[in-house]
């Protein structure tokens, strides 16, 4: 994982988080799937050169699964840090992805750390542990309608500096794709073509979009030799829908463009 | 014997006229879903909707037998509105099936291309280069159409003087998009092109788009139209089957009045007297025939009469409406009225319902919540290991410790629902048999109170119609607050046929009435038989865009609307009010009552 992650910024969020980088304070990026996040906060941790923890939330994750937990050992029971204490105690990002996926009482040990006090207190160990200057919470989450009776307490998203994320504009996804790829630019033209096409029949035809990284999926498998209609069928249509009526259509779709 | 042969020749004759490939023909229904989707991608606009197009009377050249057997005089061709793109409702224009799927395809792609057609000769073409520059893969169908398309034309031998030069054009223009920007004009019309769009007949009657209609080409047949709405009566006169003279006259005055009241953008005031309802009384005949078929015309015009009716609670509340055309809510546009059948008696169980009552709340008694384990309780199923290492490594250990155990947590729900009825003058017609819609949804109403009842789930039931924006009545039928019981019941088993459809307020109203409840979970059933209507302009995209408007408000309150309809046609504006998931087509109306209550479970999570 040496390798450098490429970032391509779709606006001023590198500025933006740099800054609240320097001033301690927690950042929030809300965005459909698969439109960069993830690589967002991964590039810039190495920017930062800041070691970044990632959490992908879900409704079963414990505080204690954040903070840590006692385990036993060959010489009985001893503590383990969790990823959050982790990052706390050593200057990290810790980045939460999801997080409306957690339930909500286990995103309460996140607001001592995320407001002026920026402490961890560790109950079960009776630790108050004090942040590393270094540390800083990133949390996103999608704010899709399956979303909104989820949502996200306003006592816990008034603690952060929020950014808004969508997917690339098309120049920009044809270099993305592109580059995450290898597939040449006519191709990866069509596909984003095609994928904003797709991006169309949200909500009223379709649960979720086309994200960036399907598109890069069936660039790839494209790039590895599969014919474009079968690679975007495969990536395009069929994670994207169960329905035999709506998998017709997008199939004639994709024949409108390969 | 005569009649015999008559029928023989004309059957004969019709045979020999006909050019279209019966064996490979392909209905639109079929493809319907899938069209609207292909539609909405390639970039139209998702509040239209997609019905079968009517036939068009076009003066075109005959061959003696086509005249004979009185066919070609009539083409369903393509053409949309503001409302809706109009597909021919089946296309045989091909000996191969799979080109006439094609053909349906490509005209939902031109038509998503092209959404308004200044000059149609032109703007085909133009539209044509345009979609296969976009999408190259659309090439090789549109040229396998091309060519069939070519060899269905009249041949230019058959033809002379002007009517050959603008074949000659129109050809070339198909085998060349793009390449020719004049066509000449000629006698009658010429043979429809199958692979274009159609401007829309009926916009010549807007006073404003008549600039646009100066050059539109042989095609529209603009100079007649120009001549007004009478003329257009003529040219379709029989253009629906059944009752066509009437059925169209309709259809026109709609179109018509939609467009006319929205462009004068009148705006009724609240203050205005409401006796002028009196005034639209045929209009209200008129719109109940559109929306229900000439058959069921018979209704009561009257209003009921003020001792009869309900009791009114309060003055009245004002509600704002979306109008879409400015995309702005207009603020205290409607006037909703609660009402209470204080009246209606107190109720027992209707036999009929009684062994599905009993076995529905049975089953909601059951009920249990997502089970989850309790950490940390003073007693439990098993032990708490979480908790017990805690306690063995805690640096000051109390003597003794409790809660070591994982326990599952009691039931406890915390949702509250809903249920939105519409009681509009649809609801009155019958299902076959001496059901009407009115009786299934009182006993879907009765059955969902009695389910719930078992469960101990909170819940509301409220029932709604409206004659235009003065008056949304809004049946209390059973609180929040009210224990569920004989009174409720009787409400429930009183409602009646109201008047029309103004889904946005009631949807409005009742997201604020939801809005009280402090569950988490927050359900708005909607239960409807039709698309939203009224008499005003509250009809087609306006009424649609306004419920649109109204859904996404509640969503973004939190709450989560559902609708449950019985009308077939659901499937295509559903969508676009309530999103992909957010309804249901029950198509068996009797199924409803049963259905309804395994929808609740469903939506609440204890369904699966
Ligand atoms: N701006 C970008 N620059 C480079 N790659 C990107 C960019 N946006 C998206 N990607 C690509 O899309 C993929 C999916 O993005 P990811 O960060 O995993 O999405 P999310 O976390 O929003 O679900 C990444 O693996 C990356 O290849
Ligand atoms: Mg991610």
């Amino acid at each position: 994982m040496s390798k450098e992650r490429h970032y391509l910024p779709k606006g001023r969020e590198i500025e933006i988080f740099t800054l609240a980088a320097e001033n301690r304070l927690p950042v929030l990026i809300k965005g459909p799937t698969g439109c960069g996040k993830t690589r967002f906060v991964e590039h810039m941790a190495e920017r930062l050169g800041r070691p970044v923890y990632t959490v992908a939330c879900h409704d079963d994750l414990t505080a204690a699964d954040l903070v840590g937990r006692h385990l036993i050992g060959a010489e009985g029971t001893y503590w383990q840090d969790g990823p959050l204490t982790r990052a706390v105690r050593e200057g990290g990002i810790c980045y939460l992805d999801e997080v409306v996926e957690a339930r909500k009482d286990t995103t309460v040990v996140l607001h001592p750390l995320s407001d002026h006090r920026r402490v961890l207190p560790v109950e079960r160990t009776g630790e108050m542990i004090e942040a590393h200057p270094d540390f800083m919470l990133v949390i996103s989450y999608n704010p899709g309608y399956q979303n909104l009776l989820k949502g996200l307490k306003p006592s816990t998203r008034q603690r952060f500096v929020a950014m808004s994320f969508d997917y690339p504009d098309p120049e920009q996804e044809v270099v993305i794709v592109c580059q995450e790829s290898g597939v040449d630019k006519q191709q990866a033209q069509q596909l984003v073509a095609l994928g904003n096409d797709l991006r169309r029949l949200k909500d009223h035809d379709l649960e979720e979009a086309a994200s960036t990284r399907l598109l890069i999926y069936a660039a790839r498998m494209i790039g590895a030799g599969l014919s474009p209609r079968e690679a975007c069928l495969a990536c395009l249509a069929q994670p994207l829908s169960d329905e035999a009526e709506t998998l017709s259509a997008i199939e004639r779709l994709i024949q409108a463009y390969f | 014997m005569e009649e015999f042969v008559g029928e023989l020749w004309h059957k004969l004759i019709t045979r020999q006229a006909r050019t279209d490939f019966e064996a490979a023909r392909v209905q639109l229904s079929e493809l319907q879903t899938q069209l609207g989707l292909y539609f909405r991608a390639l970039g139209g606009d998702p509040g239209k909707g997609l019905e079968g197009a009517d036939s068009r009377l076009l003066e075109t050249r005959r061959r003696l037998v086509q005249r004979l057997a009185g066919t070609h005089r009539r083409f369903p061709v393509c053409w949309q509105d503001e409302r809706s793109l109009r597909l021919p409702p089946s296309i045989a224009c091909f000996p191969e099936a799979e080109l006439n799927t094609s053909l349906y395809f490509w005209l939902t792609a031109l038509s998503a291309q092209l959404p308004r057609i200044g000059h149609w000769f032109v703007d085909n073409q133009r539209a044509t280069l345009a979609l296969l520059e976009k999408r190259p893969g659309l090439a090789e169908g549109y040229w396998r159409l091309a060519d069939a398309t070519l060899v269905s034309r009249p041949s230019l031998d058959t033809l002379q003087g002007a009517e050959r030069e603008r074949e000659m054009v129109i050809q070339q223009a198909i085998r060349q998009p793009g390449s020719v920007d004049r066509l000449p004009l000629a006698k009658g019309d010429p043979l429809p092109v199958p692979l274009w769009v159609y401007p829309a007949p009926l916009r010549a009657l807007a006073p404003s788009t008549r600039d646009d209609l100066e050059d539109q080409g042989d095609g529209s047949r603009a100079e007649e139209s120009l001549e007004g709405s009478r003329k257009q009566a003529e040219r379709f006169d029989d253009s629906k089957q059944t009752d066509g003279l009437l059925v169209f006259k309709l259809e026109c005055l709609f179109s018509w009045a939609e467009q006319v009241e929205l462009d004068r953008c009148q705006e009724e005031n609240l203050e205005e007297d409401p006796g002028s309802a009196a005034e639209d009384l045929d209009i209200i005949s008129l719109s109940r025939q559109r929306r229900a078929g000439a058959a069921r015309i018979k209704f009561d015009l009257d209003l009921p009469a003020p001792q009869q009716d309900d009791l009114p609670l309060g003055e009245g509340i004002r509600l704002p409406e979306w109008d879409h055309r400015r995309q702005a809510l207009i603020n205290d546009y409607c006037l909703l009225q609660p009402m209470l059948a204080d009246d209606a008696l107190p109720a027992p169980l209707p036999e009929h319902l009684r062994r599905q009552a009993r076995q529905l709340k049975d089953r909601f008694a059951l009920l249990r919540p997502e089970r989850r384990m309790q950490r940390r309780q003073p007693q439990g199923e098993e032990i708490d290991l979480d908790a017990w290492m805690e306690f063995c490594t805690q640096p000051t250990r109390a003597e003794t410790c409790h809660n070591l155990y994982l326990d599952r947590s009691q039931p406890h729900r915390d949702l509250a629902c809903l249920l939105l009825a519409d009681l509009s003058l649809s609801t009155e017609a019958g299902l076959g048999g001496d059901q009407r819609v009115i009786d299934v949804i009182r006993d879907s109403l009765v059955l969902f109170a009695e389910a719930l009842s078992g469960s101990r789930d909170p819940f509301a039931i409220y029932g709604f119609s409206s004659i235009k924006n003065k008056q949304v009545r809004y049946q209390l039928l059973k609180n929040f607050g009210e224990r569920y019981g004989d009174e409720a019941r009787g409400r429930l088993l009183a409602i009646k046929p109201g008047f029309y459809t103004r889904m946005g307020a009631a949807i409005r109203q009742s997201t604020a009435v939801l809005q009280t409840q402090k569950a988490s979970q927050r359900l708005l059933l909607i239960l409807s038989d039709g698309k939203p209507n009224d008499i005003d302009r509250y009809e087609g995209r306006y009424g649609i865009e306004d419920t649109r408007q109204a859904v996404l408000e509640a969503r973004q309150q939190g709450l989560q609307p559902f609708c449950v309809t019985i009308d077939d046609a659901g499937n295509d504006y559903l969508p676009y009010l309530f999103g992909d998931r957010g309804y249901t087509v029950i198509s068996d109306p009797d199924r409803l009552p049963v259905m309804l209550p395994r929808l609740y479970l469903n939506l609440t999570g204890n369904g699966r």
